[in-house]
């Protein structure tokens, strides 16, 4: 046998493919570019927010919250704080405590999110002060996360501006949570002045009795849900799980995310149909020869299909390197490094690999049908 | 009596609505293993009549009887194209992005052959085809001759009852065109296949079993 039929490998269906693709390598580049960039916001934006409300969720869990008390409307957010007597008053309910949050400008450059507790709430049990005391209530007195301080320039004692109003800063101190560490916590008092809620909070941080012996904790919750609940008409109890997900600001965060992701995974899909449309429209006569040799219409189908596929699945695998990259320039950023893991879990991975596949396979339909619906003698016609 | 390999029954033509009209009333019957040459002009309908015979037009009005069954109906087109038949064009067609053994593959992708068996076929085809060295080369590293050669392999591929042949050697010198004739004649002896050609050669007709004449659609008395 001759030394060039040893070098010969079986021709398949994906090798095909693959050299279908390579014939045209810029295009191909340029197309796993595109919708790699699509995956890589997919990534970057969906992983953020994950890890945002990953964040919420260790503030719940780091204070022992194990309920939050809020109003039954999305929008409407206030409830009112005279609520905390009823619910401390419940026999599951070890203790509820008040909350404001609030986005605040602290300077024309720096947004954070501002709290307002009481004084004696069980909230600072997570937290440790690192200089200086807690504040009082009633007072213009702010304790400021360390990410905070740091970003701020501003140390126990130095006087910080709110809307106008000088508070000075009795703390500094450090949470567990970047979303607590980046923050100010003030008298619940002042954030309601400040925000013009007086009598109102957020929400109630309740934290319950512990689980009684042979009661499920999952049990358990249903029934603190509805004791809170049938005290408190018009209100929900939302386990804390469920809190941290369904806050407002993971919401939004979402669903900016997925926004943008969809907005981007749809320029993508673009990108791909394109290609496949004028890939198909240059071998035209060449689908008339696969037609002629026996290919049907399935198998013309399947090879463009698998075409856009691999440009999909191409497209995802540097759409991953690309998120990758993306968080790690938000780990490193000041205003975000809190909040950012660079950690990608591995359903996210799978999903975005999912979304740049079925985007592949989306774009290719077009025109694999274009191409399947071909008649050979006119495909083998055609110039 | 043998019945016919392929036969066309009041076979019509016609294209843009009726105006055009390529096939008026085609009857032919082609036996297993002969080898029939069709000439004719330009525009008389001979490519047009190979298509119809390789299943890959459909008439206007008549059948293509394939072993006595209606192509289309009885008979699936595109199976019929990937068992039945094989085809030769004038341009070679053979894929660029593809080397020779690949092009030869290329058919039995469409069907249940082995991928080890694929290959192994391929690289007897072509050494049947005297190309055991051009394998791995691609078409614009042929010459017309090997390139025609090449897509004789591939028409045998699936190892079809019927060869069908449109100009093969329209784009050959004739040195090239002599030595594709003596493979393709060489083809169908040895492996009893019917052959058709549609050729504006008369030399290559007259070495055909028959020679129909085509003019205006129809066959000439």
């Amino acid at each position: 046998m001759s030394d060039s039929a040893l070098k010969a490998s079986p021709l398949s269906l994906s090798l095909f493919v693959w050299k279908n693709l390579w014939r045209r390598r810029l295009r191909t580049i340029l197309t796993l570019f595109g919708i790699g960039m699509a995956i890589g916001a997919f990534v970057g934006l969906v992983g953020f927010s994950n890890a945002f409300e990953s964040e919420w969720m260790r503030i719940y869990s780091s204070s022992g919250t194990d309920i939050a008390v809020i109003q039954q409307t999305f929008l409407n957010t206030s409830l009112s704080e005279a609520a905390g007597k009823t619910l401390r008053s419940l026999p599951l309910v070890e203790n509820a405590t008040p909350v404001i949050f609030n986005l605040m400008a602290l300077t024309p450059d720096v947004n954070a999110l501002a709290y307002g507790w009481k004084a004696d709430s069980y909230e600072f049990d997570s937290m440790q002060i690192l200089s200086g005391h807690r504040f009082q209530d009633g007072k213009p007195e702010v304790m400021l996360g360390d990410l905070l301080a740091d970003q701020l320039k501003k140390k126990v004692g130095d006087t910080l501006e709110i809307q106008s109003s000088p508070f000075t800063v009795c703390a500094i101190y450090h949470a567990g949570s970047g979303l607590q560490a980046d923050a100010v916590i003030m008298p619940l008092d002042q954030l309601q002045e400040l925000s013009s809620l007086q009598g109102k909070v957020s929400t109630f941080d309740v934290r319950l009795k512990p689980t009684p012996v042979g009661e499920s904790r999952e049990h358990y919750l249903k029934r603190a849900q509805a004791e809170i609940e049938a005290a408190l008409p018009g209100l929900r109890a939302v386990p804390a799980a469920e809190r941290a997900s369904n806050n407002q600001f993971v919401q939004l965060a979402h669903a900016s995310a997925w926004g943008t992701s969809l907005i981007a995974l749809l320029i993508g899909i673009l990108g791909i149909a394109n290609t496949m449309a004028m890939s198909v429209h240059e071998r035209t006569r060449e689908i008339g020869i696969l037609r002629a040799l026996g290919w049907n219409r399935k198998h013309v189908l399947l090879l463009i299909q698998l075409e856009a596929g691999v440009l999909g699945l191409g497209g995802g695998l540097f759409g991953l390197l690309f998120g990758w990259c993306a968080l790690h320039i938000l780990a490193a950023l000041p205003q975000t490094a809190s909040i950012v893991s660079t950690t990608l879990p591995a359903y996210l991975l799978a999903e975005a690999l999912a979304v740049s596949v079925l985007a592949g396979l989306i774009a290719g339909a077009l025109p694999a049908w274009h191409a399947a619906r071909l008649s050979p003698v006119e495909a083998l016609r055609y110039d | 009596m043998t019945s016919p390999a392929l036969e066309l029954r009041g076979v019509h033509k016609s294209y843009d609505e009726g105006r055009i009209e390529a096939l008026r009333g085609v009857d032919i019957a082609i036996t297993p293993g002969e080898f029939v040459a069709i000439t004719g002009p330009s525009g008389s309908g001979k490519s047009t009549l190979l298509h119809m015979l390789g299943g890959l037009d459909s008439p206007t009005s008549g059948e293509v009887l394939f072993k006595n069954a209606a192509l289309g109906t009885s008979v699936d087109l595109d199976t019929y194209r990937s068992q039945d038949v094989g085809f030769i064009f004038q341009a070679f067609h053979l894929l660029p992005t593809l080397c020779a053994i690949d092009n030869v593959q290329l058919p039995m992708i469409s069907t249940n052959c082995k991928r080890n068996d694929r290959l192994a076929r391929a690289k007897n085809l072509l050494e049947e085809m005297g190309l055991s060295q051009r394998m791995m080369h691609y078409p614009n590293q042929l010459s017309a001759g090997e390139r025609q050669r090449v897509a004789i392999a591939r028409a045998l591929a699936n190892d079809p009852e019927i060869l069908l042949a449109d100009e093969p050697t329209g784009n050959l010198d004739s040195v090239n065109s002599a030595h594709i004739m003596e493979i393709l004649i060489g083809i169908q002896k040895k492996r009893g296949m019917t052959l058709v050609i549609v050729t504006h050669e008369l030399e290559i007709a007259h070495m055909a079993n028959r020679h129909i004449r085509f003019r205006d659609g129809r066959v000439e008395a």
